[in-house]
């Protein structure tokens, strides 16, 4: 594991959060994304994914946690005592799981609320740029957003953070009840996005397959750990990681299967 | 009970309707924008009025002069009353929000009871008694101005919520977290609302006022408000008008007919009636926003 010693965009030391005074969501996470790069965050459901995204986000105390220990910095500033939107505007975005666009509003609408940071000619140069990206959301411009299907939901989600200009977009889980060539299409456009921009993505999937086919590292949290981390190739032959999170060797016969789950060789 | 003044009840019940929508109208203001059903929105009305009186008994400033300064003061303690009150209870169960509400609107009736006594005080527009003719109905001025009044602040809010402003205060009333998560302040844009909601209230207060004086029975408009609100649908302020437009004559016509029978009184009984026939019958009103659920 020598990664060339890029700039860090986002960089996590050690962080330990806390729901409730109590719960301890996730121990001693580090990642590192670098500038200009695409990371994948794998892990299996109530891994600590989410929790880990809401730290850098600053959503934490909304639903009352708090990042207890270690160390958030964004470009080199120390951003763990800053206020959501403080952390939006220094260029963080962060698209919630299951999508969270504002119903009641029309795709237009959402565009609009998403610029409160910016001018009326910012806001509307980044509404283009969203649309170029989004066609379909520039036809559904006028209906309530309620009413998109689940993949146009997902993609009015990515323009509204998009439009906050950022630095570093994370996403969680993009992929969340989408059919498979909605999640080809999201992740393709992704990508495009991160190459003609150059806008760092911190990829925070349970689709394992897919993420790994568009980012460059990858890390692997279980029970609120890292329990691995390494190139998106170096993974995928993993035997571990392809048993657990890729659905297995390839050619699998039924009868073969052991009878005993395979164990694990890393401890959580 | 002849047609004639049938007619003039409903003519001059659609007036005072108006009047409630104003009242509702700083009901929805808050709703629309930060999801919280506003109880205190009938002691804000009568504060706001004891708050001209002040500044035009005591400062002897004309009347114009006081309503403005009034209009500041209230916007001031619109602010005031999200940030000491409410701010810290962002995200909390709706419950203790409505509660405490309702705790400020018993601390700001029983408050005015102690400051300024419980006696009747008149407020003059110097709008004139003598009624207003349409065709042979007679119409009362006061209630006709106030009637303009509220039209042109529905105008006023329909405007704003379509510009930049409002749609992010109706977007943070959609989601909090995801409001948070786009970089909108959230409690700027509900601090905000309280106090465009206070600022309705002092013009409510006036008008009312106007009409029956200024004393505690002023917080009582929280009934008809919150009757028109929930009727008109919460989160609409063409609800609202609408509403209180259909409870002003339904009220108007209900007391002039049964009145006479069942002495006095019939006007809260078709308020309560409403408002429950309203949650029970339609719950989101004749306009309010249905939560989307896709299928």
């Amino acid at each position: 594991m020598n990664a060339p010693i890029a700039a860090k965009i986002l960089s996590l030391n050690n962080i330990e959060v806390v729901y409730d005074h109590v719960s301890l969501a996730i121990k001693g996470v580090s990642i590192d994304v670098p500038e200009g790069g695409m990371v994948a965050l794998l892990g299996a459901n109530g891994a600590g994914k989410s929790t880990t995204l809401k730290s850098i986000s600053g959503l934490l105390t909304a639903e009352r946690g708090e990042v207890r220990r270690g160390e958030l910095q964004f470009r080199g500033q120390s951003i763990g005592g800053l206020m959501p939107q403080d952390r939006v505007k220094l260029g963080i975005a962060h698209v919630l799981e299951g999508r969270r666009v504002f119903e009641h509003l029309t795709p237009d609408e959402n565009l609009i609320a998403a610029s409160a940071l910016h001018s009326r000619q910012d806001m509307n140069r980044n509404k283009d740029r969203v649309y170029s990206y989004f066609p379909r959301l520039h036809e559904r411009r006028t209906v309530a957003s309620g009413y998109l299907s689940g993949g146009e939901q997902q993609m009015l989600a990515i323009g509204r953070a998009l439009m906050t200009q950022p630095k570093l977009l994370m996403l969680d889980e993009p992929s969340l009840g989408l059919a498979p060539f909605l999640v080809a299409e999201i992740f393709q456009i992704l990508g495009r996005i991160n190459r003609d921009e150059g806008l760092s993505i911190l990829l925070v999937e349970q689709n394992a397959i897919a993420a790994l086919e568009i980012v460059s590292h990858g890390y692997l949290i279980e029970s609120g750990r890292i329990v691995m981390h390494d190139s998106a190739a170096a993974l995928k032959k993993n035997p571990d990681i392809q048993e657990f999170y890729l659905g297995g060797a390839e050619n699998k016969n039924f009868r073969d299967i052991k009878h005993y789950s395979r164990r694990k060789r890393w401890l959580t | 009970m002849d047609a004639i003044s049938l007619m003039e009840s409903a003519a001059n019940g659609a007036l005072i309707g108006l009047m409630y929508s104003l009242v509702a109208m700083g009901i929805v203001l808050i709703y629309k924008s930060s999801s919280v059903p506003n109880l205190a929105q009938g002691s804000m009305t009568m504060l706001a009025a004891y708050v001209v009186l002040a500044f035009a008994n005591s400062a002897g400033a004309p009347i114009w002069a006081a309503i403005s300064l009034a209009i500041i003061t209230m916007f001031i303690i619109g602010l005031a009353i999200e940030r000491v009150a409410l701010r810290r209870l962002a995200g909390r169960p709706i419950i203790m929000i409505l509660m405490m509400t309702l705790g400020l609107e018993i601390f700001l009736r029983a408050g005015s009871m102690t400051i300024w006594g419980g006696t009747t005080r008149p407020m003059n527009l110097g709008i004139s008694d003598a009624p207003l003719f349409l065709g042979p109905l007679l119409i009362n001025r006061a209630y006709a101005f106030g009637a303009v009044v509220t039209i042109a602040m529905f105008g006023f809010f329909v405007m704003f919520f379509r510009s930049r402003m409002g749609v992010v205060l109706r977007a943070i009333s959609d989601d909090y977290t995801a409001a948070w998560s786009v970089g909108i302040s959230v409690e700027r844009g509900v601090a905000l609302s309280w106090a465009m909601s206070a600022v309705v209230a002092t013009i409510a207060g006036v008008l009312w006022s106007s009409v029956q004086g200024v004393d505690q029975s002023l917080a009582q408009l929280l009934l008809k408000g919150v009757t028109v609100a929930v009727l008109g649908g919460l989160d609409s302020i063409g609800g609202a008008l609408l509403a209180g437009v259909l409870l002003g004559v339904v009220e108007g016509i209900a007391s002039s007919v049964l009145d006479p029978l069942l002495g006095g009184a019939s006007r809260d009984l078709v308020d309560a009636a409403m408002l429950i026939l309203t949650i029970l019958i339609r719950p989101h009103g004749l306009f309010g926003r249905h939560d989307i659920e896709r299928v």
